[in-house]
């Protein structure tokens, strides 16, 4: 399982989930995450069909790369924790 | 604008000259008496007054009693209730009343002067009411009245505060809660979070704090003056009903939308300006940012504030007019109009403030959350929806003066 955390510098949401998709990933070592700029990563963020009135935006991805889950904004540590050991084997 | 401040102007010089007030002039009983409201500046009241001085010499009998209405609020609201009692569209002035009838406006002698003068012959008569003297009779009742059966405390003691005078506390609480319903939006500071970014990849600390306070500055000063002007409009047009109404209409439109936000809107995600906008004023930053000049990169730092927060406010005017607004109902000194001004527009940044200070001291950008800001959506709309009907049904309620 992979997720795809799309935000920008000036998105204030996602400078609120950024410490927190840090803890996160300590915890969970095993999570494969990448972050893209929507702004730099204006291709992928296209390709994803990310928009900028829903940020940060949290895309979960299985093994095949295949979406199985889309979330956005301030979303608490623990439901992503649950919903990432839930889905771990995806 | 030019015109506004000579308006200003004028208003300031007269301020002192003009302090006319029906409950500070001796109604006279049996004379026939004239009710004259007009508006400090206004050309035609003034060629009506010079008509009413010779008039009163033609007929020894009349009594002129004259109300500004553009300054004075309670003479305002004398000359909205004569158009209430007459049943007349009261749109302007010169608004004359003798006896029952009206006149709205002066052309010259020939035409309204007759009228006038027609009038003050029907009254002699003795064939026509005293309007004015039955709505000042009225008023003074309504006085004792709400004197005797106030249930609103005048004052009320709380903790701490200690005791505190309800009308003098009720403004500044009003003030506090619209600009933080006003200004508590994260999602409003994407171009400030975007400067700062940039401003923390600088070297140069002492830059990095200059630009960024004069942003903050700039974009406090962009609020100002906007409402400096809005207010001093409405002081100078507030009086037409017709103001007030749409401003309450405004109101009503304003909290239905943050309703709507509240209800639809429930991602909390943030409305930003389109992508290709976006990338223009970033690209215009980072070259202002990197702007070898210091002194260039401060004037573009000010101007691009100046244009951002411009579009911003505009898309956010509703709860800015409608507190200018409430302003003017309230007949206050002229420093406290912009005493409240500057407090609200320091709660409206409380937030901005918050996030620059603290980048700016631990170098790493502090987003504040985005949670709150769908409660309020939730508080601002049910607030701008009373404030709206009260606008519309009850403007004496929003009078804190």
């Amino acid at each position: 399982m992979k997720v795809l955390k799309f935000g920008a510098v000036w998105c204030a949401g996602c400078l609120i989930m950024k410490p927190r998709w840090q803890e996160i990933e300590k915890e969970l070592p095993w999570l494969k995450t990448e972050y893209y700029d929507i702004d730099e990563s204006v291709e992928v963020a296209k390709d994803y069909n990310i928009e900028a009135g829903t940020m940060p935006t949290f895309v979960f991805l299985d093994k095949e790369d295949n979406e199985f889950l889309r979330l956005h904004g301030e979303i608490d540590k623990e439901k992503l924790l649950k919903i990432l050991e839930e889905n771990k084997d995806k | 604008m030019k015109k506004i401040i000579i308006v200003i102007a004028i208003m300031i010089l007269s301020a002192v000259s003009v302090p006319n007030c029906i409950f500070a002039q001796d109604m006279a009983k049996d004379p026939v008496n004239i009710y004259f409201f007009w508006g400090e500046g206004c050309p035609h009241c003034e060629q009506e007054k010079i008509f009413l001085k010779q008039i009163a010499q033609k007929y020894p009998q009349i009594k002129v009693f004259d109300f500004e209405i553009w300054k004075n609020s309670q003479n305002r609201n004398l000359m909205i209730e004569f158009g209430k009692k007459l049943n007349a569209t009261v749109s302007g002035v010169p608004f004359t009343v003798i006896g029952e009838k009206y006149v709205v406006g002066w052309m010259d002698e020939k035409n309204t002067g007759a009228q006038v003068e027609e009038a003050i012959k029907c009254a002699l008569n003795n064939t026509c009411r005293d309007i004015g003297r039955e709505i000042t009779d009225i008023e003074q009742q309504k006085d004792v009245s709400n004197q005797e059966n106030s249930k609103i405390p005048e004052t009320l003691t709380v903790p701490i505060l200690g005791e505190i005078n309800t009308k003098n506390f009720s403004l500044p609480v009003l003030t506090i809660v619209l600009g933080a319903l006003d200004g508590f939006n994260p999602c409003a500071m994407w171009t400030l979070l975007f400067l700062i970014s940039l401003l923390l990849g600088m070297k140069n600390k002492k830059r990095m704090w200059i630009l960024g306070s004069v942003f903050i500055v700039a974009s406090a000063s962009v609020y100002f003056i906007f409402m400096s002007a809005w207010l001093n409009l409405l002081l100078f047009i507030g009086f037409i009903v017709w103001v007030r109404v749409t401003i309450g209409l405004v109101a009503l439109a304003g909290g239905g939308y943050n309703l709507r936000e509240y209800f639809t809107n429930q991602e909390s995600g943030c409305k930003v300006i389109g992508t290709e906008k976006r990338q223009k004023v970033f690209a215009k930053l980072k070259t202002i940012i990197n702007q070898q000049n210091f002194y260039l990169a401060l004037g573009g730092i000010i101007i691009l504030a100046f244009a951002v927060n411009l579009v911003e406010l505009i898309c956010s005017a509703g709860l800015p007019a409608v507190f200018t607004q409430i302003l003017t109902l309230s007949d206050l000194p002229k420093w406290q109009y912009y005493f409240y001004i500057l407090l609200y527009i320091l709660i409206f940044m409380l937030d901005d403030l918050f996030v620059f200070f603290a980048a700016m001291i631990t170098l790493q950008m502090t987003g504040i959350t985005t949670k709150y800001s769908q409660l309020s959506h939730l508080i601002g709309g049910i607030l701008m929806l009373i404030i709206g009907l009260l606008l519309l049904l009850k403007p004496e309620w929003l009078m804190f003066n």
